[in-house]
């Protein structure tokens, strides 16, 4: 019986120690041995991928910005979750995940808690879909967005689900389709903040719209890295079309030291290096346009 | 036998408690950060103490951060950490802010960044003088 405790212990304590979510740390390489064969051929490193991902901001700020200029709430801008069960293979189910989490982040900010339940059903079922419905606590989440207790929370749990969706596909030799959720969720957001442009005039979502172009270099990145599989080269190619708009928008800064002010009782850094992005009216267009057009051929069944 | 089985118990304890914190005690942390901000993402970390000799251990995340939003970071460290964390925030490989002022003793947790350029940031956490520690650090969006 000691025996079986003693390796009982032990396990654990094996299971424990390989468990890592920091952050990294400068001075510790795992080196990878020749013998051992990647099942999906990598362009870039595991760990420079990871950092890239990093690297694409999320679609809750677009959503919160559009919520801060005063822009009411529209099911229009959301992607329907009728068709879902018409998802039904991995490239679909996925690129949809993330179309769906984009959507969630929008909900999610205007608070609309009915509307938010569908989404959450929606995602489940293509989490499961992909085999990692494991990962999605969809009771949990469920119970916060009908209390409306936490929004926090909710927020939370969205967010850590769908990053430990992603960690574990990549994990798993299915980048690929991680690749295809973060690309599906930076659509979305792309098309939410472009529709609203469309229809209102403001200098901030130009901006924000034009400041994209750092994002979609990073998203082509990332799908670039899987461009054996041939749906992610075709992505890749249909995204090319954004990107040759974007080419042309300009982003230059201004420098400036930061200030540290006191407001409200807590310090506030006030950053005075600058980022100027300059777009036209021609370019703000066409990126709207092109959005538009690939975000609704890549979602129609 | 029963002896080893209690050290091997103790010796698995801070162990144990170091990898079980992470949802309630990042769930925590995240509501947290007021009500006037909203969660955007978290930066969980768990660092072994320095040895002599060797650097401060540190753990660094890289972000992107857009013009115009004023960000929220806050940083929680977990029950059974030896040292306190300190989050830094960097552009580049220039230093923005600390939560923590080494010199004169001084805590700004959380603080407020109003972000003008829009770009790639890294926020290092870590503890002091170098001990042994685990914590989480939040970046919420602050409403204006």
């Amino acid at each position: 019986m000691f025996k079986h405790l003693f390796l009982l212990l032990l396990s654990a304590t094996l299971i424990c120690s390989c468990q890592n979510k920091s952050g990294r740390q400068g001075d510790i390489d795992f080196e990878v041995p020749d013998s051992v064969t990647m099942a999906e051929s990598m362009m870039i490193s595991e760990e420079a991928l990871e950092e890239i991902v990093q690297n694409v901001s999320s679609p809750i700020e677009m959503a919160a910005l559009i919520n801060e200029l005063g822009v009411p709430f529209s099911t229009k801008y959301l992607a329907t979750t009728d068709y879902v069960d018409q998802y039904n293979t991995s490239f679909s189910m996925a690129y949809s995940l993330g179309v769906f989490g984009a959507d969630l982040g929008y909900l999610n900010i205007y608070d609309k808690s009915t509307q938010i339940v569908d989404y959450l059903t929606a995602i489940n079922k293509l989490a499961d879909g992909i085999k990692v419905g494991q990962f999605f606590d969809f009771n949990t989440l469920k119970r916060l967005a009908t209390s409306r207790d936490n929004i926090d929370s909710l927020m939370y749990i969205s967010v850590n689900s769908f990053n430990n969706m992603d960690s574990y596909l990549r994990e798993n030799n299915r980048g690929h389709l991680s690749a295809l959720m973060i690309a599906g969720t930076w659509i979305e957001g792309m098309y939410l903040v472009t529709q609203v442009a469309r229809e209102k005039v403001d200098p901030t979502l130009a901006d924000r719209i034009g400041e994209q172009k750092v994002n979609l270099n990073n998203i082509l990145l990332i799908l670039n890295n899987y461009s054996n599989h041939q749906q992610v080269a075709d992505l890749v190619e249909t995204l090319g079309e954004i990107k040759e708009v974007f080419d042309q928008v300009e982003i230059t800064y201004k420098m400036g030291e930061p200030e540290t002010i006191e407001k409200d009782g807590m310090i506030l850094i006030v950053q005075n290096e600058e980022s100027i992005v300059n777009i036209t009216d021609n370019q703000l267009n066409d990126i709207i346009a092109k959005t538009e057009k690939i975000r609704n051929k890549l979602i129609a069944i | 036998m029963k002896r080893l089985v209690t050290i091997f118990i103790t010796l698995l304890l801070p162990i144990h408690i170091f990898s079980q914190f992470e949802a309630e005690f990042v769930d925590h942390c995240a509501t947290s950060a007021g009500e006037d901000a909203t969660y955007l993402k978290d930066f969980q970390v768990t660092l072994s103490e320095a040895t002599p000799n060797q650097r401060q251990p540190v753990a660094r995340f890289p972000l992107v951060l857009s013009k115009n939003n004023i960000y929220r970071f806050s940083i929680c460290t977990a029950d059974g950490s030896v040292g306190k964390a300190i989050l830094q925030l960097y552009d580049s490989n220039k230093l923005i802010f600390s939560s923590y002022n080494k010199d004169s003793g001084e805590e700004f947790n959380p603080f407020n960044f109003m972000c003008q350029k829009t770009g790639i940031y890294h926020v290092f956490i870590s503890f002091n003088e170098g001990k042994e520690g685990q914590a989480v650090g939040i970046l919420s969006y602050v409403s204006k």
